[in-house]
């Protein structure tokens, strides 16, 4: 068993990067009850930010990661500005922003196909390749920042919804729109930022996942499946849901892989059998939503 | 009112002579050539197989460009009618009607095998020649077209030349990697067949699917099967970066042997550093002569030097050039038998001493001893390290 500490080191880094694709997922869905299945693209707009921040104008990697988050959060305002907000504004009902953005992924697919092509580029990280030990766990220096990265969003993010005002008042909107409205919270600018904040940590899930490989057009779609099913796993309604979620996804892949006794090929059926799983016995995820106080 | 008066200074002969002489520099095109020889093109500009077939559409028009600058063809400009077939069978056969239609001495095919096997059931009915580089083993037997021409290596060629590399390295017991795509299921399969007949024992065999997030699981099963060496049998290029870094990082010092796919310079950017010391598969061999000559004159197209995707474009349509000038006309009863009757014709692909011909009643022309295998060094595609299947 001495592979399954650099294993779990792996699986805990893919886990994390579902994770913050979950969570992209959860910050819009939690105030506004909107699904954006375009949360893959952004991820995948991310990693092409940053190949073009620190790729292509050679910025320190730092700027590239940041940037890329910037711009992404930029990306995730104006798609509320010009396709969400017209439709809630005149009441649209629930699907047409839905479906909206599901036009918005083919936009966002067909556009990035047009700058970047379908062909990979490689991105580098601030750590390059190969392997690093910590104690007893040994593995790529890109998994560990990833690692590290994405605790300290969720940390972030955590703080945020429990610990500020403007989180409660997200609380506040996913419980009752109306009620929020009335009490003074600013609908728009709650859901714009929503919008932002969610497209800013997909893009980061990019441009840390970016450099485990290379990046093209074509994983934005694994991104937002992926994400997905984290999300129902770990539950829709905690942000530390998204994470569990991401990690129990991660490892069931690469422990079915590993030990399973099935062709490596079959391992890919471990996704959707897990959300399939996950919907029929379990919907409301691993973690419940919270009692309200 | 004047009357049009012919000058009395001219003889009416005179007059005349310079009249059609008027009239025919008027018509002639101002290059020079009386009349341009069509050559058709099949290629994927849209579709998935647009990344093999741009670079060697590029070899095409290389060499036409080349033809004509030292004179044409019999006298005549090679004129490139190039259609897109977005790599879709149904699309290619159409697309060869409307060459044909719009009169085109001979088709070459630059996409893929389904397509260009769909393009002869069009070409066969007027008996047009139709040239590829294609590998597909099969595409000269399905249908009896006798101006169907294959000079590019066929797989079992390139199969056979790598696993006599691996031969001549002792290797015993290997893995084989491959990718979930139906190419890459084909190449292991024949990687597997193919080292199974030579003796070569298969230890483990693991996939890579298209968009997993790493490739650690399956490297730690190739790692405790303790291989001599590990094939690589995979074309996507992102999974192929995964698998190179799990090499790195779990310290694998194996060699990896790759098919043609590691002939493209992608996978040298995209992974770069990673991939020092990996044998694969090529038909070119840059200190052949003739590609030498090939590397000038694209230098100087394109102030780079090439690999080797653009020179089966060269090749292709060099190869419909020396026909047509043995068959001495543009017709195309005449051409194919030219085509057929081609031996010793040296190129720019293949192994340094090897040349294409047909043999009697075959229209595969690529020398079977003709496929090298390569080192990548230094981040560059490097020598060649082995040629031909013995």
């Amino acid at each position: 068993m001495s592979d399954l500490p650099e294993l779990l080191v792996t699986a805990f880094a893919s886990g994390c990067t579902y994770g913050l694709v979950a969570l992209a997922y959860l910050m819009i869905l939690r105030p506004t009850g909107i699904i954006n299945f375009a949360v893959g693209e952004w991820a995948m707009m991310g990693a092409f930010a940053a190949l073009v921040l620190s790729g292509m104008l050679e910025l320190p990697s730092v700027v590239g990661i940041l940037g890329a988050a910037f711009a992404l959060a930029a990306v995730g305002w104006l798609t509320e500005w010009s396709v969400v907000r017209p439709l809630v504004v005149r009441d649209a009902g629930h699907l047409a922003p839905i479906l909206v953005l599901l036009g918005m992924l083919v936009v966002f697919h067909q556009a990035m196909l047009l700058i970047f092509g379908g062909g990979d580029e490689p991105l580098s990280g601030p750590f390059g390749f190969g392997r690093v030990g910590l104690g007893p766990v040994a593995g790529a220096p890109q998994d560990f920042f990833i690692i590290a990265t994405t605790l300290l969003v969720f940390g972030a993010v955590w703080l945020f919804f429990e610990r500020t005002v403007w989180g409660k008042s997200f609380e506040a909107v996913a419980i009752n729109r109306r009620a929020a409205a009335l009490m003074g919270i600013n609908l728009r600018l709650v859901t714009a930022l929503s919008f932002a904040g969610g497209a800013a940590i997909a893009g980061l899930a990019g441009v840390l996942d970016g450099p485990r490989a290379s990046i093209e057009v074509k994983t934005a779609l694994p991104f937002a499946i992926q994400g997905f099913s984290a999300l129902v796993i770990g539950g829709v309604n905690r942000v530390e849901g998204a994470l569990l979620g991401g990690i129990v996804l991660a490892l069931a892949e690469n422990l079915t892989q590993r030990y399973a006794p099935i062709p490596s090929g079959l391992s890919l059926g471990v996704t959707p059998l897990l959300l399939i799983i996950f919907l029929l016995v379990r919907p409301a995820g691993l973690l419940r939503a919270k009692e309200a106080s | 009112m004047r009357e049009l008066r012919i000058p009395t200074n001219w003889t009416r002969r005179g007059f005349l002579a310079a009249a059609v002489l008027g009239i025919a520099t008027g018509i002639a095109p101002a290059t020079g050539f009386a009349e341009n020889i069509k050559i058709g093109v099949i290629t994927d500009k849209t579709g998935n197989a647009r990344f093999y077939a741009q670079p060697v559409l590029q070899g095409i028009m290389l060499a036409a460009k080349v033809v004509n600058a030292q004179g044409g063809l019999l006298g005549k400009k090679i004129e490139l009618v190039i259609e897109d077939d977005g790599n879709k069978p149904d699309v290619s056969a159409s697309k060869a009607q409307k060459l044909i239609d719009s009169g085109v001495v001979a088709i070459i095919s630059n996409s893929s095998s389904t397509s260009s096997q769909q393009a002869q059931n069009t070409t066969i009915k007027t008996l047009t020649p139709q040239v590829t580089h294609n590998g597909s083993d099969t595409l000269t037997r399905k249908l009896d077209n006798k101006c169907f021409f294959q000079i590019g290596p066929l797989g079992s060629i390139q199969i056979r030349t790598l696993m006599a590399y691996a031969k001549s390295k002792n290797y015993k017991r290997v893995a084989l990697m491959t990718d979930n795509t139906a190419l890459g299921q084909i190449l292991a399969k024949y990687f597997k067949i193919s080292l199974e007949k030579s003796g070569v024992k298969v230890v483990v065999e693991q996939v890579v699917p298209a968009g997993a997030k790493s490739v650690l699981p399956q490297m730690q099963k190739v790692r405790a099967a303790k291989p001599d060496a590990i094939f690589q049998a995979g074309i996507l290029g992102r999974e192929m970066v995964l698998f190179f870094r799990a090499y790195h990082q779990l310290g694998f010092k194996q060699q990896v042997l790759g098919s043609f796919n590691l002939s493209i310079p992608s996978y040298l950017r995209t992974g770069k550093d990673l991939m020092e010391g990996v044998a694969f598969i090529d038909a070119f061999d840059p200190a052949k002569p003739e590609a030498k000559t090939f590397i000038a004159h694209y230098k100087k197209e394109h102030g780079k030097t090439p690999f080797s995707l653009p020179g089966y474009g060269y090749d292709d349509l060099m190869f419909l050039v020396q026909a047509i000038k043995r068959a001495g006309s543009t017709d195309k009863v005449k051409v194919c038998a030219a085509l057929q009757a081609t031996k010793g014709y040296r190129g720019v692909m293949g192994a340094k001493t090897e040349s294409y011909g047909f043999a009697a009643g075959k229209r595969t022309g690529f020398p079977p001893q003709g496929a090298v295998v390569r080192l990548i060094k230094d981040n560059k595609h490097g020598p060649v390290v082995h040629s031909g299947t013995k």
